[in-house]
């Protein structure tokens, strides 16, 4: 568990490494790849994505997320339209960085993620708003199925 | 293929894009609400210039200064005499909100294509995946910034206490006070909801079709001039929203296909009114 617990950490620090490695350019495209590489909703989730269920209101695209804690680990699935590829790549980033986490680690990660990623200084001040409530989301869901937990 | 009745000079169809894309004279630019839309696919020839990124001071709430325009365009293969075509998504907001700051600059030939990305996707025309074109530098002298089409704070606050025309594009939710924004966006950016004490409520999306392109001369009339009760040849009418991009959209229509004489967008908006102290607002929930 520890040992897991310290590979996660890395792995978001490692991306943070990547990112600041990148000039604004190769930060967008790196951006869009994770975009083009968010997985499908599995079959499970689909019926209640189409009925409406786990909508992210926070964001202005139809967003659906599913944030669970199974066996200890968190699980993050989601289903974002192509034709909006920022919010698409900020959640697949999230899904590939947190997925199998800890709670404790997830609810670690710091408000400033966005400004650590270099995502301000490409994608602008205003954009930062519906960024960050998705973030501010999946971790008021951890709290939550921890505390449910309990 | 939709077409619309009004004669404008500033507004081109898809056709006659696809037609132009190669010519010296013309750039076509895309500019979105979603940044990365341009590099998932975008028109082969176009240009990417963002509303926020590139238009706006990063550090301080404005627009570029003089000399960083002028870069800017001159970087995008842009000269002076240079026929900008701009296009987007959303209905064009950020095409028009760009073609708005590129007049504040006083570029003389700047169009918009009729339904912009959404038209170009339906009239199933190529998107490619590619980077950004390089075009030769253009050569750019920005003009000083034409007030005659920015408000500013203190004059909202005159021209609102004298009674004079105004209008809120925003929905109907955000202009009687009951969200902050449209919804389904996150509701921040300002501490107070409402409209400002005047001002008529004419969404801007009343102004386009479902494709997203322009509704004909007669039903914007009958939209502006005979409900909103707005007039062509009367005082300053003053558009805004909550950061200015709708309400370019609103600006261009009543300017440039209605015809009127002084319209100026309020680029502050909700975002700086609704946080303002002291000053007028009105609610009714």
């Amino acid at each position: 568990m520890i040992a897991q617990t310290s590979n996660r950490k890395n792995k978001l620090e490692k991306l943070k490494q990547e990112f600041d490695e990148l000039d604004v350019r190769d930060r967008l495209e790196t951006l869009l790849e994770f975009s083009d590489g968010l997985p499908d909703l599995p079959e499970s989730y689909r019926a209640r994505r189409d009925a409406g269920e786990n909508r992210v209101h926070e964001c202005q695209t139809p967003v659906y997320m599913w944030v669970e804690v199974v066996d200890g680990q968190v699980e993050i699935y989601a289903d974002v339209p192509r034709d909006a590829p920022t919010v698409r790549g900020f959640i697949s980033l999230l899904v590939a960085a947190l997925s199998g986490a800890a709670p404790a680690d997830v609810l670690a990660v710091k408000p400033t993620l966005l400004t650590d990623l270099g995502l301000v200084e490409a994608l602008g001040m205003v954009r930062m708003l519906g960024l960050h409530a998705i973030l501010h989301r999946i971790k008021m869901e951890v709290q939550r199925a921890v505390a449910e937990a309990r | 293929m939709p077409t619309t009745s009004i004669e404008s000079e500033l507004f081109v169809s898809t056709d006659w894009v696809n037609e132009h894309r190669n010519d010296d004279n013309v750039r076509i630019v895309e500019s979105d609400e979603d940044l990365l839309l341009y590099q998932q696919g975008h028109i082969r020839e176009a240009v990417k210039i963002d509303w926020q990124t590139d238009l706006q001071d990063q550090t301080v709430r404005d627009y570029l200064s003089k000399d960083r325009f002028a870069e800017l365009c001159a970087s995008k293969g842009i000269s002076d005499d240079t026929t900008v075509v701009f296009y987007g998504d959303k209905n064009n907001w950020w095409a028009c909100y760009a073609f708005w700051a590129f007049k504040l600059y006083g570029h003389d030939h700047c169009l918009i294509m009729d339904g912009g990305r959404r038209r170009w996707e339906l009239d199933g025309r190529e998107f490619v995946r590619e980077p950004e074109p390089n075009y030769p530098r253009g050569t750019y002298a920005a003009k000083d910034p034409d007030l005659s089409i920015r408000a500013f704070r203190d004059e909202v606050l005159q021209h609102q206490a004298a009674g004079k025309s105004m209008i809120d594009v925003r929905s109907p939710g955000e202009y009687t006070g009951a969200l902050l924004h449209m919804e389904d966006y996150p509701q921040e950016g300002a501490l107070r909801a409402g409209h400002i004490p005047g001002a008529a409520s004419v969404p801007w999306s009343r102004a386009v079709d479902d494709d997203g392109t322009f509704k004909s001369e007669a039903e914007l009339e009958q939209i502006y001039i005979n409900e909103a009760g707005l007039k062509r040849d009367g005082d300053t009418i003053i558009a805004y929203c909550r950061i200015g991009e709708r309400s370019s959209h609103t600006w261009f229509v009543l300017k440039y296909l209605l015809g009127f004489d002084n319209v100026k967008n309020y680029d502050g908006s909700w975002t700086e009114w609704g946080n303002l102290v002291g000053v007028p607002i009105e609610k009714n929930v």
